[in-house]
C-alpha cells in the first residue's frame, strides 16, 4: 500500500483532534447545515472566510447532515443539549415543526433588505435563499415541453417524468404541495393522471437527477427552476431548461435560525445579520444554485436572467404541518391503486 | 469427529486449565457489546416511544401492504438469485481453466461491496430505457425496454448484487470436496446425473439454507434499489416505511414496531438456517485448489461445453457491463479530479475509518467464533448457535434504527464533531460483522480433528496454539474479511449521513455532495476512485497473503555453543 | 506400571455386527511393548483414543501403580484392582486432559501439521509455545540427522515421503520424553527398510523406559516389537 494516503490519513486524525481541542476556545459558532452547502465548491467555504474576516477572532464550524429533514431530526434528538448555535437549511415545510420544538430564538434581523416573491415577517426563521420547484426537461429529447400541469396530465402516455417520493425527499414533498395547491380537492384525480407519466418515484433528488435523468431515462425530472442556471453557467449548455407551468410554481424558501441555547447569542445574531449581506449572498446563486434572498444587483450571475419567472405560491408552514400526513396518505391511495 | 458426536459420555473435562477459557470470555464480551448496543438502541427507541401497537400492522392496510411487498420482493429475489447461482457455480467448477476466470471470480467477489448508488448508475446505463441493452430488447420483443422499473427491476438489481455472491460461495463449496472424490468420479467415469447426485448436490445442499437467509436479509432490508427502481409507492418496503416514520413523522413507536417486525422475520429465518447446519465461508481466491488435481471429468465433454459456456457468458453479461458503464462514465470526469482538492483527503479519511471499522469487525468476528468453538466443543450447541447468530443481529436491525438508537443512548457524551466519526466506525464495524464471520468461519472452526488431537497431546495451548496452528490458516481469510469489512465501510453512506460530520467529508459523502450540486461528471470520477480503491484493497490484501509463510530455521551457533548435556536427551 | 481397570465406553449408535460396549482391563510396564490385535471394527482405535484422552470413558480407571500392585492385578481376566490398596494407586488419568497424560499417539498418517516445516513440527514437542533454547534447536538438528533426515528441517511435511513423515513423528515423541507411546498402525504401507528404521526408533524408546501399546495388522510388526499380546473380542481384551 502506498504510504501517502496513510500519512494523509494520520494528518486528518491529528487535524480532527485539533479541531475538537479548539472547540473549547471562546467564540466558535457551530452551524448545522446540509452536506452540499459545505462542499468545497458550495457556498460554505466562502461564507466561512467572509464571516471570520468580518468578526475578527471568531470561528465558524459547519456540521453537515444529509438534508433539511435530518437537521430537524437532529435538533429533536439533541434537544437542549445541542452543540449547535445556528441551523441553516430548514425549509418552509419544516418550519412549523421546528418551531414547536421550542429550541429556537428570534433572529432580530432587519428584514427590509429581503427580496422574496412572498411577504416575510417571521421572527424566528430568516430566509437565506429561495427557489421554485419545476420540471427540468432535456431540450434534445423534448423540444416542446408541456406549458402547464393540465398539458402534462393530458399528454400522451409516452411522455415520462421522474419524480421523488414525498415521504423521503424535500422535492417530492414540494411536488405534493404544488399539486395540492393547484388542484385542491381534485388532487387525487390529478395524481392518477400524472401517475401514467411517472417512470419511477425515487427516494431522493440525487438518484432521480444523476442516475436516471442524466442517463436519458426520461426527458423530464422534478427539480428546481434554478437547475438550468448551473448547466448554463458552469457546463455552458442550454440543453436542460425548466418548463414553465401556467398554473404557477410552488416556492421553496430555505431559512437560517439560531438556537436559544447558543453560548454566543450575540455572535449568532451577528451571523444572522450577515446572512442578508452581499458577502453571504454572492455565494448563493452558483454555489447553492438558488436565488439569493436579497437584491444582488450586478453580482447576480447573468444566467439567472434567463431562468423562467413564473408566478409562485406556497401554503403557510402551519397548513403544511396540519395536513402533511393526510395529503401523503391521499397521494399513497391515488398512487397504489 | 463422528465417533465423538456419537458418544454417550459427557464431553472431555479439558476446561479446567489456564488460558483455555479465554475464547469464551472474548466471545461473551463481543456478544455483550453486540446485543447490548443492538438491542439497547432498539430499547432506547422503545423507551422514547409513547406506545407501540402491534395490531396496527394488520389493521392498517398500508402497513400490511408494505409488509407483503417486502416479503414478496425479497423471496422472489432470493429464489431467482439462488436458482441461477447453482448452474453458474456448477459450470464454473466444471471449467477450472479458461481465459478471464480469475478476473470473473474477482468481479464476483466485488459485486457485493459496490455502493448501491454506483451500481444503480451502472444498471440504468445498461438496462434503462436508453441503456445499452435497450435496442436489443426492442429488437427481440418489439416493445421499448421498460423492464428496469417495477418489480422486475428490483429483482434484476438484487440478482446483480446477490447472484455473483451466491455463485462464488457455492463454487467454493464444490471445490472443497476432497480431491479423492473427484479422482474416484473420474475413474468410474461418472456422468452428469451421477456427479450431481453424489458430489455436487450434497455439497451445495449444506450451504443453501444459510445462503438463502443471507440473501433474503440483504434483499429484505434493501432501500436505495427499491426506492429508485420500484416505480412508485406501490413498491414500498419496510425500510422505506421506517425511514418515513423515523425521519419525517417522528413516529418512534411505529419505527420501533417496524424494526421489531424486521428483526423477528429475519432472525427467525436465520435461526431456521443455522439449525440446518452447513457453513458457507468465503476463502480468499483459492486458485491453487482446482489446479492441483487436473483430473478429467467425463461430464465436461460434449454438450455441456456449450451449456456451460452459455451460463458463463450470461453471468459475465449480468455482472460486467454495469461495472464497465461506471468505469466509462468515471473516465469522462477524470480530468475534473485534478481540480478537486478535497478528493484525496476524503479518501484518506475514508480509509482510516474503514481500517478502524474493519479491525473492529475482525476482532468481534474472531471473538464470537472463538467463543462459539469453545461452547460447541463442550456440547453447548444451543448457546454456541446463539453466539454465532448474534453476529447477524446488526444485519437485520435497520441501520437507521441502530444509528438513531445509539444517538439516543450516547447523546450526553456526544458533541457532534469527530466523536461522530467514532460512532460511524463502530456502527460500520458492526454492519460488516456478518460478512466477516462468513469469511472467517471455515478457517476458525475447521481445525481438522487429527490436528486438534495432535495439538492437545503436545499441549499446544493458548497463544502458541493461535500463533502456530490457527494464524497460518487464518491469514488469508482474515485478510479477505478485513478487505470486505473495509470496503463495506468505505462505500457506506447511510450511517455517516445519520451522524453528520464536520465540513470534512468522507469519500461517499463527497460523492453525494457532488451529486447534490449537479457535478455529476466529477461524481462519476469520484465513484470510479471509490471503485478502484475497493478493487485495490482486495488485490493488496490478496497479494500480502498470497502464500504460506515458510518459517526459516534459525541455526543455533554451533561452533561456540557446547553440545547439550547427555541427560537432556531421553536416550538410553 | 500403567493399569486400565474396566475402562468402559458405549456407542449410542452402531451398525449391526459392531460392538457397542467396551470395557478394557490390562496393565503395561515401562519398557514393555503390548500388541493388541483384532478384526477391524473391534474397537482398537476406541481403546487408543480412550487412553489418549480423545474419548471420555463412561466408567473405569486408568492409573499408574506400583510394581507390586500391578503384578497382583489380573490381566485380561476382568478382575478389578484390589480394594484397600487405593493409597498405592496413583491419580486416575481419566480426569486428565490429553496433554497431561504423558502419552503420544502416532497414527497411520496426519501426525504432522501440514502447514508447518519439519523443525517446527518437532520443536512443538519440545516446547508447546515454540520458545526453543539453542540447546533444543541443537537437539532437533541432531535428532533429524540420527533418523536420517539431516538437512530436511525446512521441508514441509507434504514434501517428505510417508516413511520420512513417520520418522519425524516418532522423533518428536522421542524428544518429548513421553511415558507411553500409542502406535495406531503407524507402519502401514511402508516398505521394509523404512519399517526397520522405525522399529529401531521404537526400540530406542522402549529401552529408555517408555511403555508401548501397538495396534497393527501386520504380524511382522508385532513379532519385531511386542513382548505381550492381547486380542480384542466383543469389546474385551483377552489373552491371544
Amino acid at each position: 500500500m502506498n504510504a501517502k494516503p496513510i500519512c494523509t490519513a494520520l494528518g486528518v486524525v491529528a487535524g480532527l483532534a485539533a479541531v475538537s481541542a479548539m472547540a473549547d476556545e471562546p467564540r466558535t459558532l457551530t452551524v448545522y447545515t446540509y452536506d452540499s452547502f459545505v462542499a468545497e465548491w458550495g457556498p460554505g467555504p466562502g461564507i466561512k472566510e467572509a464571516f471570520e474576516a468580518r468578526c475578527g477572532d471568531c470561528r465558524l464550524e459547519f456540521v453537515a447532515l444529509s438534508g433539511g429533514v435530518d437537521l430537524l431530526q437532529r435538533l429533536r434528538l439533541e434537544g437542549e443539549g445541542s452543540a449547535a448555535d445556528l441551523v441553516l437549511g430548514l425549509d418552509m415545510n419544516l418550519m412549523a415543526e421546528a418551531r414547536d420544538l421550542d429550541l429556537l430564538a428570534p433572529h432580530q434581523a432587519n428584514l427590509s433588505r429581503l427580496s422574496l416573491p412572498v411577504e416575510w415577517d417571521d421572527p424566528v426563521f430568516l430566509p437565506y435563499d429561495w427557489g421554485r420547484f419545476a420540471f427540468v426537461y432535456d431540450r434534445e429529447a423534448l423540444p416542446n415541453p408541456p406549458k402547464s400541469f393540465a398539458e402534462l396530465l393530458a399528454a400522451p402516455d409516452d411522455l415520462k417524468v421522474i419524480i421523488q417520493d414525498p415521504r423521503t425527499s424535500v422535492t417530492g414533498l414540494g411536488l405534493l404541495l404544488w399539486m395540492k395547491r393547484v388542484y385542491g380537492d381534485e388532487a387525487p384525480a390529478a395524481w392518477e393522471k400524472l401517475n401514467d407519466h411517472v417512470l419511477t418515484v425515487t427516494g431522493g433528488w440525487s438518484q432521480a437527477y444523476f442516475s436516471l435523468f442524466m442517463n436519458g431515462e426520461a426527458p423530464m425530472v422534478l427539480s428546481y427552476s434554478t437547475s438550468p442556471a448551473y448547466h448554463m453557467a458552469v457546463e455552458n449548455t442550454d440543453r436542460y431548461q425548466a418548463a414553465e407551468f401556467a398554473e404557477g410554481h410552488y416556492l421553496q424558501v430555505e431559512t437560517a435560525a439560531m438556537l436559544k441555547t447558543s453560548e454566543h447569542p450575540a455572535l449568532a445574531r451577528d451571523f444572522l445579520d450577515f446572512v442578508l449581506t452581499a458577502d453571504f449572498q454572492r455565494h448563493i446563486p452558483l454555489g447553492n444554485v438558488m436565488y439569493p434572498a436579497i437584491e444582488l444587483g450586478e453580482e447576480r450571475p447573468a444566467v439567472f436572467d434567463r431562468l423562467i419567472e413564473p408566478e409562485s405560491f406556497t401554503f403557510t408552514p402551519d397548513e403544511v404541518q396540519a395536513h402533511r400526513r393526510e395529503w401523503i396518505r391521499e397521494w399513497l391511495n391515488a398512487s397504489t391503486r | 469427529m463422528a465417533s465423538e458426536a456419537l458418544t454417550a459420555g459427557k464431553a472431555s473435562p479439558h476446561g479446567q486449565r489456564r488460558l483455555t477459557q479465554l475464547p469464551l470470555w472474548a466471545g461473551l464480551t463481543a456478544l455483550a457489546a453486540l446485543v447490548g448496543l443492538g438491542l439497547g438502541s432498539l430499547g432506547a427507541l422503545l423507551v422514547q416511544a409513547p406506545g407501540v401497537s402491534p395490531s396496527s400492522l394488520w389493521r392498517e392496510p398500508y402497513l400490511a401492504g408494505v409488509l407483503r411487498f417486502s416479503l414478496w420482493q425479497a423471496s422472489l429475489s432470493t429464489l431467482v438469485s439462488l436458482a441461477l447461482a447453482v448452474p453458474v457455480a456448477v459450470a464454473l467448477a466444471r471449467r477450472p481453466r479458461f481465459v478471464g476466470r480469475r478476473l470473473l471470480l474477482r468481479a464476483m467477489e466485488l459485486s457485493l461491496v459496490v455502493p448501491s448508488l454506483i451500481a444503480l448508475f451502472g444498471l440504468v446505463a445498461v438496462h434503462g430505457r436508453q441503456g445499452w441493452a435497450a435496442p436489443l430488447w426492442e429488437a427481440l420483443t418489439g416493445a421499448p425496454a421498460g423492464y428496469l422499473y417495477g418489480l422486475s427491476g428490483i429483482v434484476l438489481a438484487h440478482v446483480f448484487y446477490n447472484l455473483p455472491l451466491a455463485a462464488r460461495l457455492l463454487l467454493q463449496e464444490l471445490e472443497r470436496a476432497p480431491a479423492a472424490h473427484w479422482r474416484l468420479a473420474a475413474q468410474l467415469g461418472l456422468q452428469r446425473q451421477a456427479i450431481w447426485r453424489t458430489l455436487e448436490w450434497p455439497a451445495l445442499k449444506r450451504l443453501l439454507p444459510r445462503l438463502a437467509a443471507l440473501i433474503f436479509t440483504l434483499c429484505f432490508t434493501s432501500f436505495a434499489i427499491v426506492m429508485t427502481l420500484g416505480g412508485g409507492p406501490g413498491s414500498t418496503t419496510l425500510e422505506v416505511a421506517l425511514y418515513q416514520a423515523l425521519k419525517f413523522d417522528n413516529d418512534l413507536a411505529l419505527a420501533a414496531l417496524l424494526a421489531l417486525v424486521q428483526l423477528t422475520i429475519c432472525l427467525g429465518l436465520w435461526a431456521l438456517a443455522l439449525s440446518q447446519g452447513g457453513a458457507p465461508s468465503l476463502v480468499a481466491g483459492d486458485d491453487a485448489m482446482p489446479l492441483q488435481g487436473r483430473w478429467q471429468r467425463r461430464d465436461a465433454l460434449g454438450v455441456s461445453r456449450f451449456t456451460d459456456g452459455c451460463w458463463l457468458v450470461a453471468l459475465s453479461l449480468l455482472l460486467l457491463p454495469p461495472l464497465a458503464a461506471v468505469v466509462l462514465a468515471g473516465l469522462g470526469g477524470v480530468t475534473d479530479l485534478a481540480a478537486q482538492s478535497s478528493l484525496w483527503p476524503a479518501l484518506g479519511r475514508s480509509l482510516v475509518m474503514a481500517a478502524g471499522a474493519g479491525s473492529l469487525a475482525l476482532m468481534l468476528g474472531l471473538a464470537l467464533l472463538a467463543g462459539r468453538g469453545w461452547l460447541a466443543a463442550r456440547g453447548q450447541r444451543l448457546t454456541a448457535g446463539l453466539m454465532e447468530g448474534s453476529g447477524q443481529l446488526i444485519l437485520v436491525l435497520p441501520a437507521l434504527v441502530l444509528g438513531t438508537g445509539l444517538f439516543l443512548l450516547l447523546r450526553p457524551r456526544l458533541g457532534g464533531g469527530w466523536q461522530g466519526y467514532g460512532l460511524v466506525v463502530l456502527v460500520n464495524g458492526f454492519m460488516a460483522l456478518p460478512f466477516v464471520m462468513q469469511v472467517l468461519r471455515g478457517a476458525l472452526l475447521g481445525l481438522p480433528v487429527a490436528q486438534r488431537r495432535l495439538a492437545d497431546q503436545l499441549d499446544i495451548q493458548g497463544l502458541a496454539r493461535f500463533r502456530w496452528l490457527l494464524w497460518p490458516r487464518l491469514r488469508r481469510p482474515a485478510a479477505l474479511a478485513l478487505a470486505y469489512a473495509m470496503t463495506l465501510s468505505l462505500g457506506d453512506f447511510s450511517v455517516i449521513a445519520l451522524f453528520g460530520s464536520p465540513s470534512a467529508p468522507t469519500l461517499p459523502m463527497l460523492l453525494y455532495q457532488q451529486l447534490g450540486s449537479y457535478r455529476w461528471q466529477t461524481a462519476a470520477a469520484t465513484a470510479l476512485v471509490l471503485l478502484a480503491t475497493v478493487a485495490a484493497l482486495f488485490m493488496c490484501f490478496a497479494w500480502l497473503t498470497r502464500r504460506l509463510p515458510r518459517y526459516p530455521f534459525a541455526c543455533p551457533p554451533r561452533p561456540d555453543f557446547p553440545q547439550p548435556p547427555a541427560n537432556d536427551r531421553p536416550e538410553p | 506400571m500403567l493399569c486400565a481397570d474396566h475402562l468402559s465406553f458405549h456407542y449410542t449408535r452402531c451398525d449391526p455386527g459392531e460392538t457397542p460396549d467396551f470395557a478394557f482391563t490390562f496393565h503395561l510396564a515401562p519398557g514393555e511393548c503390548l500388541a493388541v490385535s483384532g478384526p477391524s471394527g473391534a474397537g482398537k482405535s476406541t481403546l487408543l483414543n480412550l487412553l489418549a484422552g480423545f474419548l471420555t470413558p463412561s466408567a473405569g480407571r486408568l492409573c499408574w501403580v506400583g510394581e507390586a500392585v500391578g503384578e497382583r492385578f489380573g490381566e485380561g481376566q476382568g478382575e478389578s484392582l484390589p480394594k484397600g490398596l487405593n493409597e498405592e494407586i496413583g491419580e486416575n488419568l481419566v480426569e486428565q486432559p490429553p496433554w497431561a497424560r504423558g502419552m503420544t499417539t502416532v497414527f497411520q498418517d496426519h501426525n504432522l501439521f501440514e502447514h508447518l516445516p519439519v523443525w517446527i513440527n518437532v520443536g512443538l514437542g519440545l516446547a508447546p509455545d515454540l520458545k526453543l533454547s539453542d540447546a533444543q534447536r541443537e537437539s532437533i538438528l541432531d535428532g533429524l540427522a540420527e533418523v536420517g533426515l539431516g538437512g530436511l528441517h525446512d521441508r514441509l511435511p507434504g514434501e517428505l515421503s510417508g516413511g520420512q513423515q513417520q520418522r519425524v513423528a516418532l522423533l518428536r515423541s522421542l524428544l518429548r520424553e513421553t511415558r507411553v507411546l500409542l502406535l495406531d498402525e503407524p507402519f502401514s504401507g511402508l516398505d521394509r527398510d523404512n519399517r526397520e528404521a522405525l522399529w529401531g526408533l521404537v526400540r530406542r524408546q522402549q529401552a529408555a523406559g517408555v511403555a508401548v501399546l501397538l495396534v497393527s495388522h501386520d504380524p511382522e510388526d508385532v513379532d519385531a516389537l511386542a513382548q505381550h499380546r492381547l486380542q480384542l473380542l466383543d469389546g474385551r481384551l483377552v489373552t491371544a
